[in-house]
């Protein structure tokens, strides 16, 4: 099956590559994007374990990630359709190329069983991404294509000298095979193993979206077409924490595990910090998302940082987060055609003209902030809770402090846009696609459904997730 | 000899900190990469010829002949061979690049461990830290893909100094490394020197908030 998966996803993609008419190359995008969720389904139902391949395993974690990639893409494509009916088929394709190549790779990272084929899928996602984000060949979009090229590559360098600190520090230890590191790390220098989870987080931070390289991320959802800027800050940001979440696991049964849990609560808070304030400062919709997202894994890495049931509502945040924000920027993405640009304030009135669409902005406000129903809202809790259980007062006031400043920066954003009189001379040039909108209602809709009802099935997948 | 070798690599190092032409950048990029081939050949000489070749092209053809041909190639297109005016001056780069080679000796005892080669180690992470300097330190792009360029080595050098034996995965990684420096070459070739002729950070600032 993971052959045939393979198989049909290559050919997909080359058919798509080839095609000289734009219509044929997005049929085959789209039989690319159904054999990507036949998989994934048919992984969460039942095929996880060993495969054919051997450096990749298909487990709990990696079976999430998947499924909610294989959700989110066509979703996105379909947008992207009607973003790109006016280019050439040669930009096309390669948008399409690039859309389906950034799948292939974070499908590799979700599934890696080594930490050096994690790092090589997660630099083949650079290379994908890049693409996205020069896509529109400006002075604007080649500052961050380079800009992101240049920092990833940093990054990603830094992260492989972790990696190469931790195959030193598991002595006696022949591979890096995640299973191979568990069993090794328990009598590792301590010291190596400190070294290597601070240089990896740092390199992975630059896919992660968190501090200290959260810059590179924001820029390129900035530059790259809306709806690429969704998969970039779902399934990109999840391929990223997925390994270092791998790498996290193997500390957790190391003797420095409190010491990296000190770490990513510092970092956390860091992004969470720079999440908050830089939400205030911008004025583009586009970039406030992106620092939207920052904030977001700063709670995921505090989260992990408390231990215990936070770890778990960690990725259950990052989950519902994935559906989220893919809903949210292709929901701006229609908001920018709608008024002709993204900057916060040439725009308002939005509920009274175009209902719908106010609405969906509306619903994931209460999303995004984490008010009940939204899945947000559970995990957030569950954070809340750990932390009062653990008796960390100082983390709590500081954590509720930087809420408090995000969840008004929302209310006064959004609110602008939907309630705010109309900037005078305000054109709106194009007809808006209703499809379009209830799709994204639909992806919210799971969101408000993943607040009110968490099914033993789900609990027991995420549960599974932690062995 | 692997420690004559050793020593040129750090000369090289320090070399970047004093030079403000961007011709010497590009002759010490190309002077890392022989080194680094004399380095592997004498630190792998047990393994198979196939990797022993792979190697060798990594770091002869590769490194010391295309990149170098490449960087050479930006300064006759751009026409601009010096670092930037405001860049931190030679006297003060060498103090920085000089604490630099403390720091990384000072950590490397701090680390010493039997399971890797100390000397390996520490001029590794000096490279590391080399590139780190010259990105921060610089203001043209041209310093910070060089700065970039420097670190790639320096990694590569902490691969032979930890003794990685995952011949396969480590050739995928490091091919997928060649291909992403090609391309930002390439980016930088093609795009970067064309639309921003100063070739300074000071005209990387539409991305803002």
């Amino acid at each position: 099956m993971v052959l045939c998966f393979l198989i049909v996803s290559l050919l997909a993609a080359l058919f798509t590559g080839l095609s000289r008419n734009r219509c044929l190359a997005a049929v085959f995008a789209f039989l690319f994007y159904a054999a990507q969720l036949a998989f994934a389904l048919w992984i969460v139902l039942r095929g996880r374990g060993e495969t054919v391949l051997s450096f990749f395993t298909l487990d709990n974690l990696g079976a999430m990630f998947h499924l909610l990639t294989a959700v989110i893409a066509p979703v996105v494509y379909r947008q992207s359709l009607r973003y790109l009916d006016t280019e050439p088929v040669r930009e096309f394709r390669i948008y399409s190329l690039a859309l389906i190549g950034l799948c292939l790779s974070v499908t590799g990272v979700y599934y890696a069983d080594n930490a050096a084929v994690t790092w090589i899928f997660l630099e083949a996602t650079t290379l994908a991404t890049a693409a996205l984000v020069y896509h529109r060949r400006t002075a604007r979009s080649l500052e961050a294509t380079w800009k992101y090229l240049f920092v990833s590559s940093v990054g990603i360098a830094v992260a492989y000298l972790g990696i190469l600190l931790l195959s030193t520090a598991v002595t006696g230890n022949e591979g890096l095979s995640y299973r191979q590191l568990l069993l090794a790390v328990p009598g590792a220098n301590p010291l190596y193993m400190k070294v290597a989870f601070l240089l990896i987080l740092t390199g992975y931070s630059c896919k992660m979206e968190v501090f200290p390289l959260y810059t590179v991320g924001v820029d390129a959802n900035y530059a790259a077409p809306t709806p690429a800027s969704a998969l970039i800050s779902t399934a990109l940001v999840n391929a990223g924490f997925v390994a270092f979440f791998r790498i996290y696991r193997v500390m957790a049964v190391s003797e420095v595990y409190d010491w990296c849990r000190n770490v990513l609560i510092l970092a956390g808070l860091l992004s969470l910090l720079a999440g908050a304030v830089y939400l205030r400062r911008t004025n583009n919709y586009k970039r406030f998302l992106s620092y939207s997202t920052v904030e977001n894994l700063g709670i995921v890495l505090i989260g992990l940082g408390v231990g215990g049931i936070g770890v778990f509502a960690a990725l259950f945040h990052l989950a519902v987060h994935s559906l989220l924000k893919a809903g949210m920027f292709l929901q701006i993405a229609q908001v920018g055609r709608f008024f002709g640009t993204y900057r916060m304030n040439r725009t308002g009135n939005y509920l009274n003209l175009y209902r719908i669409g106010g609405a969906t902005v509306m619903m994931g406000l209460v999303g995004l902030l984490a008010f009940p129903p939204s899945g947000l809202f559970v995990s957030e809790f569950l954070i809340f809770r750990e932390m009062i259980a653990t008796r960390r007062w100082w983390l709590l006031t500081v954590f509720v402090l930087l809420m408090c400043l995000v969840v008004y920066t929302l209310c006064r954003r959004f609110a602008g846009l939907a309630f705010r009189p109309e900037a005078a001379g305000t054109t709106r040039p194009e007809a808006i696609s209703r499809t379009a909108t209830w799709l994204q209602i639909a992806l919210m809709t799971a969101v408000m459904v993943a607040g009110i009802v968490q099914p033993r099935f789900l609990v027991d997948f995420i549960n599974g997730m932690l062995m | 000899m692997l420690f004559a070798l050793i020593i040129v690599y750090v000369v090289t190092l320090v070399y970047f900190s004093i030079t403000e032409r961007f011709r010497h950048y590009a002759s010490l990029v190309a002077l890392q990469g022989w080194v680094l081939a004399g380095i592997a050949l004498l630190r792998l000489h047990a393994v198979d010829v196939g990797e022993l070749i792979f190697v060798l092209l990594e770091t002869v053809v590769f490194k010391a002949l295309i990149v170098p041909y490449i960087l050479f190639g930006i300064i006759r297109r751009t026409g601009i061979n010096r670092v930037h005016p405001s860049a931190v001056t030679g006297f003060n780069a060498l103090l920085l690049f000089l604490g630099g080679l403390i720091a990384s000796v000072g950590v490397t005892y701090f680390l010493a461990d039997t399971t890797v080669n100390l000397a390996f180690f520490a001029v590794a992470l000096y490279g590391v830290i080399c590139g780190l300097l010259l990105i921060v330190t610089h203001k043209r792009i041209f310093s910070h893909l060089v700065g970039f360029l420097v670190i790639e080595n320096g990694v590569f050098l902490f691969s032979m100094a930890v003794g990685v034996e995952m011949p396969f995965l480590i050739n995928a990684a490091v091919l997928l490394d060649i291909l992403i420096s090609i391309l930002m070459l390439g980016l930088f070739v093609t795009k970067i020197g064309e639309r921003f002729r100063s070739l300074s950070t000071d005209e990387l600032t539409s991305l803002k908030d």
